[in-house]
């Protein structure tokens, strides 16, 4: 039987850093916050120390910072025609756990979404007509603009401190930024990290090809920097183990190092680590919360009553909350009927690899998450689309993070996967070749979506999130276009062999590719098509807020991180300046 | 660099390794620290692997020890460029996985119930890695006696040539696709051999000499201005102290 | 000249602050492998670094010996440009050529020599140093100083000189002078953000901790 605890004004769901922003924002206001976190609590010291955290084997491979997979996976099939069956080992996407979430671990790769892409289907729709788009393709509006979000951007960036340059002040092109970006307010907190010889050589052929490269926006910082919380951080060392890892010199920008300790230390706030929620629980009108139940780390069941409930866990666990909670009429693409699990999308990347001779040195293991050099040319509706028979982009760079050997030793095609030749080839081409990523945008579509597996359960009985999800027709054709323009960079290079590999279908979950999941609870104006309006207040259950890239209608050619923290300071300010001091619908339906 | 040949390194190691091949003792050779010397310098060479300078297996039988030792050997031979497999230590990593927390199923959701699936769906068997092992290299060992070849005997160019058939999946081991066997003992062989010394592979931290990887100690804030410059360093692994010495760690857990 | 005061036997001052170690006698000098040949009779190191680049607490010298030889060579270039600021250190720095500096900094770095007794110091400040060497603090935000000084402290290549054996005076004056701003040669700021940190407690501590190490071997 659950005990009822004590209320309180607000209960979020998750303490990654949405929840630590969100939370801090509202304790701050005075209201009494609990942050339910159901992995553990860590800190830069001891947890996040090296030489320890610099091992490949458990944090690369075996995945040591991510959810349990043993006891809560997802399951996955390409079609509906197809049993979804458990991912049994993450390997396509690496959903995070424990106080900070996945942001503890990501790269520090900070973008902002163009102003195109809050308004993908209206100006679509104008630059290509109405009948440009493939059939299966869902695209939407947001319900946001870019406009609305730029303070809140700026407000992000300046927290975590990233380091980058300008390329487009107030409408003013600055040089050495990014020419196609859209207008910001300022520059960046801290200029850009020091450039690496891949990026020197990728910006030399860029340039020569009439691109525009400019160097990759970082939140692992070019200097040290003390942000509007008062909190320092120091600069980056390029140790090369970034992404699946932790910082030991707070140098990259994380919930820890950038808020947590104001968070904690305000007594409004309680954070209660180990506590997996089961479902936030309604009224019997069902358009009312009264709070959450969940299941503590000795397997106590405890019903918390709140006022105001935010789910702010990984997107794919938002999803799976309503799900579970009943709130939100779930999607069946069979009929195309209902908004939850609609929209779900990813991200569509490609690789091009280019081999040099022995005598140039690149130094692969000296890097960090984001000291890249790219071009935007071919991301997003920078270049005009007319006879490609597609929409979308991707950003093409010299971005690689790493030269850790296990996973990172680069051959190439027709290279055996093992015995002498292998061998042989490895040690000619390790330290000898530059990666390129594109990593493109991932449309919307009918076919692709979320829901509640009918077999499979997690270790406490509830059923798995399903994916239901294959690459659409249009982001194959876009990988293919984009792949064949950066292995001319490739070749500009001066490279002895250039490689391209354009994404193919079938997706498949045993090859890492991002962990950028987005959609299923979609952010937009109209609730037939969205599950949460443009303040992310769920249309059903006014008093449930979702916040996460799951409120993006389709994901578009960057990293979805600057966005969500943009679009996490709009809800706090719709939630503490509308919502909290009159609550109820911020917006009719 | 010298030329290698398969049988031609030996490097010194801890007292422990004095033993019987396959004989059980538990931890010691987990809690000795082993002296780090790099292979130019290391001890005299015999014409043989000697007991001596075997690991101390665990987990795998004597018969297993025959094919894992082989095969690893085969997947990474040595060659010009320095050891492989057997040098690196490669089966000793093998062994200390399998007979701990990761062949136990760490890190792997098992709940049933089980379909074979599509190739995107990963993998999709009940058998926990040391399981699969074992049910594998059991059904490897009767297929080959019952030819009268067992696999250590054979040339290195047939044992090549079988190990592409496991890798094609033409046999089922006992029910086992093999090629979702052989795609297991290839990905740990390339972990044991690129893998912090730590756990017990990546002997003397030769595949990260073979290819330039400096390890776990990595500032690279003055170093990464030199453009096309040679990075010149011993590489560092995670559990050496200041005198050099590794202190072999094969039950780091999965998580944090 | 611009930097901490003498010492007296068995005290530590910094920045004019005096701390007593310990009242105990002095710990045993540790012995090192084969003396090395002493540098030329024309270089004016040794009359201060000492003949095996050993140091000398009492003066406020380094033990240079075995330092990674790219290290020093860097510090003698930033005294010579002004980049590391020092009146001695400068004038001889100024008066060698760029390869003079260089062959000094490799003949150091060649280099073993005794270890020079060090004051005792609790176990208090042992255990506080070895916690800050291993481990850091997140209470004052500072990382392990062993993730970029090393295994032990025993210094890595093209990225951090060693610590252990270094005397407890050097390193504590070093990071006092980090922390004051007087030194700002390092890039990135790597050892300010780390000093800005650090309570002259703590600052004690780790020296201690570092010169009770004893000898480093990478």
């Amino acid at each position: 039987m659950a005990q009822r605890l004590k209320e309180v004004d607000v209960v979020i769901i998750g303490v990654g850093m949405v929840g630590t922003m969100v939370a801090k924002e509202l304790a701050a206001a005075g209201y009494k916050v609990v942050g339910l976190e159901r992995g553990q609590t860590r800190a830069t010291v001891p947890e996040f120390q090296s030489p320890g955290i610099h091992d490949e084997l458990r944090f690369d491979v075996r995945k040591a910072l991510m959810q349990d997979n043993t006891r809560e996976p997802v399951s996955f099939r390409n079609q509906t025609s197809q049993v979804a069956l458990p991912v049994r080992r993450w390997e396509s996407f690496l959903p995070g756990t424990g106080l900070g979430g996945s942001m503890v671990h990501w790269n520090g790769q900070t973008y902002r979404f163009q102003a195109n892409d809050f308004q993908l289907a209206t100006r679509t729709r104008e630059r290509y007509g109405k009948n440009f788009l493939d059939s299966d393709l869902t695209i939407q509006d947001w319900g946001v603009t870019y406009n609305e979000l730029e303070p809140h951007y700026d407000r992000f960036e300046y927290l975590l401190g990233t380091s980058g340059k300008a390329g487009n002040i107030k409408g003013q092109i600055q040089p050495g930024g990014d020419p196609h970006e859209s207008p910001r307010s300022r520059e960046y907190p801290t200029p850009p990290q020091k450039e690496h010889y891949q990026g020197a050589l990728f910006r030399k052929a860029a340039d020569s090809l009439g691109y525009h490269p400019f160097p990759q926006p970082s939140s692992n910082l070019s200097q040290p920097y003390t942000n509007p919380e008062g909190l320092k951080l120091n600069t980056c060392v390029f140790c090369g183990f970034c992404e699946r890892y932790a910082c030991e010199h707070y140098a990259k920008s994380v919930p820890q190092t950038v808020l947590l300790p104001v968070l904690l230390a305000n007594p409004n706030f309680e954070l209660r680590t180990g506590c997996q929620v089961q479902r936030i629980n309604l009224d019997s009108s069902k358009k009312h919360a009264t709070g959450v139940t969940y299941i503590d780390a000795v397997g106590r069941e405890f019903e918390q009553p709140a006022s105001l409930v935010i789910t702010s866990m990984f997107a794919i666990n938002n999803v799976r909350m309503l799900l579970l909670s009943g709130i939100g009429k779930p999607y069946e693409p069979a009929s195309g009927q209902g908004v939850v699990g609609r929209n779900y999308a990813y991200q569509t990347m490609s690789t091009v690899a280019s081999f040099f001779d022995e005598d140039v040195i690149i130094n692969p293991f000296m890097a960090s998450g984001a000291s890249g050099t790219l071009i935007n040319d071919f991301a997003g509706d920078n270049f005009d689309h007319s006879g490609l028979g597609f929409i979308g982009g991707a950003f093409i760079g010299a971005v690689n993070t790493n030269g850790r050997p296990i996973e990172y030793h680069p051959t190439p095609p027709g290279t055996p996967n093992w015995g002498k030749a292998w061998k042989q080839a490895v040690v000619k081409h390790y330290n000898h070749t530059v990666m390129f990523s594109l990593h493109g945008s991932s449309m919307a579509a009918r076919q692709n979506y979320c829901d509640l597996d009918p077999t499979y359960r997690d270790a406490w009985g509830q059923p798995l999130l399903r994916i239901t999800f294959d690459f659409p027709q249009n982001d194959l054709k876009m990988a293919a276009h984009v792949t064949a323009k950066a292995v001319e960079i490739g070749k500009a290079m001066g490279a002895k062999q250039v490689a391209g590999s354009p994404r193919k279908a079938p997706y498949t979950v045993t090859q890492y590719q991002t962990t950028h999941n987005t959609g299923g609870t979609v952010m937009g104006d109209n609730p037939k098509t969205s599950v949460v309006n443009r303040y992310l207040q769920s249309w059903d259950v006014p008093n449930v807020f979702v916040i996460g890239a799951s409120n993006y209608p389709q994901n578009a050619s960057w990293n979805p991180t600057d966005t969500l923290g943009a679009l996490t300071y709009w809800a706090i300010d719709a939630l503490k300046n509308k919502y909290l001091k009159n609550p109820g619908h911020l917006v009719s339906a | 660099m010298e030329k290698v040949t398969r049988r031609s390194f030996v490097t010194t190691v801890g007292a422990a390794s004095v033993l019987p091949a396959g004989a059980l003792l538990a931890s010691a050779q987990a809690a000795e620290p082993v002296k780090q010397t790099h292979p130019d310098t290391a001890g005299v060479a015999t014409s043989d692997i000697s007991v001596a300078d075997r690991p101390t297996y665990l987990f795998f039988n004597a018969a297993e020890v025959l094919f894992i030792e082989a095969a690893c050997e085969r997947l990474i031979p040595a060659d010009e460029n320095g050891f492989g497999a057997l040098g690196a230590a490669v089966p000793n990593y093998l062994d200390k996985q399998l007979g701990g927390a990761w062949g136990a199923g760490e890190r792997l959701y098992r709940s049933g119930p089980w379909q074979p699936g599509t190739p995107s769906q990963g993998y999709q068997l009940p058998f926990t890695p040391a399981e699969l092992f074992r049910t594998c290299l059991r059904a490897i060992d009767q297929q080959l006696a019952a030819k009268n070849t067992p696999f250590h005997e054979m040339s290195a160019d047939t044992q090549d040539l079988y190990l592409k058939s496991l890798e094609s999946g033409v046999y089922e081991l006992d029910g086992v696709p093999s090629g979702i066997f052989f795609n297991m003992l290839l990905q740990m062989s390339i972990e044991g051999f690129f893998a912090d010394p730590a756990y017990g592979g990546n002997k003397d931290m030769v595949a990260w000499r073979m290819i330039g990887f400096p390890g776990a100690y990595a500032d690279y804030y003055e170093a990464i201005d030199k453009h096309g410059v040679k990075f010149e360093r011993e590489p560092l692994s995670l559990a050496e102290d200041g005198r050099g010495h590794l202190h072999m760690r094969p039950d780091i857990p999965a998580s944090l | 000249m611009k930097h901490v005061g003498p010492i007296s036997a068995g005290v530590l001052v910094l920045a004019g602050l005096p701390v007593v170690l310990s009242a105990a006698a002095p710990v045993q000098a540790t012995k090192a492998a084969a003396k090395s040949p002493p540098a030329s009779v024309n270089a004016p190191c040794a009359s201060c670094h000492g003949v095996n680049g050993e140091g000398s607490a009492a003066a406020h010298v380094p033990r240079i010996a075995g330092q990674s030889a790219e290290y020093l060579q860097k510090q003698l270039d930033d005294y010579a440009s002004g980049a590391r600021d020092n009146a001695i250190m400068a004038n001889f720095a100024k008066a060698l050529s760029a390869e003079q500096r260089q062959e000094f900094a490799r003949r150091y770095a060649a280099m073993s020599a005794p270890f020079l007794p060090e004051p005792t110091s609790s176990q208090r400040q042992l255990a506080r140093g070895h916690q800050l060497a291993y481990q850091g603090d997140e209470s004052i935000r500072v990382q392990a100083c062993n993730g970029c000084h090393g295994p032990d402290g025993s210094g890595v290549l093209h990225a951090a000189p060693y610590l252990a054996g270094q005397s407890s005076e050097y390193i504590g004056s070093a990071l006092k002078a980090f922390q004051t701003g007087l030194r700002k040669n390092d890039s990135g700021e790597l050892m300010r953000s780390v000093a800005a940190r650090l309570a002259d407690a703590d600052i004690i501590a780790v020296a201690a901790y570092f010169a009770s190490e004893g000898p480093a071997t990478h």
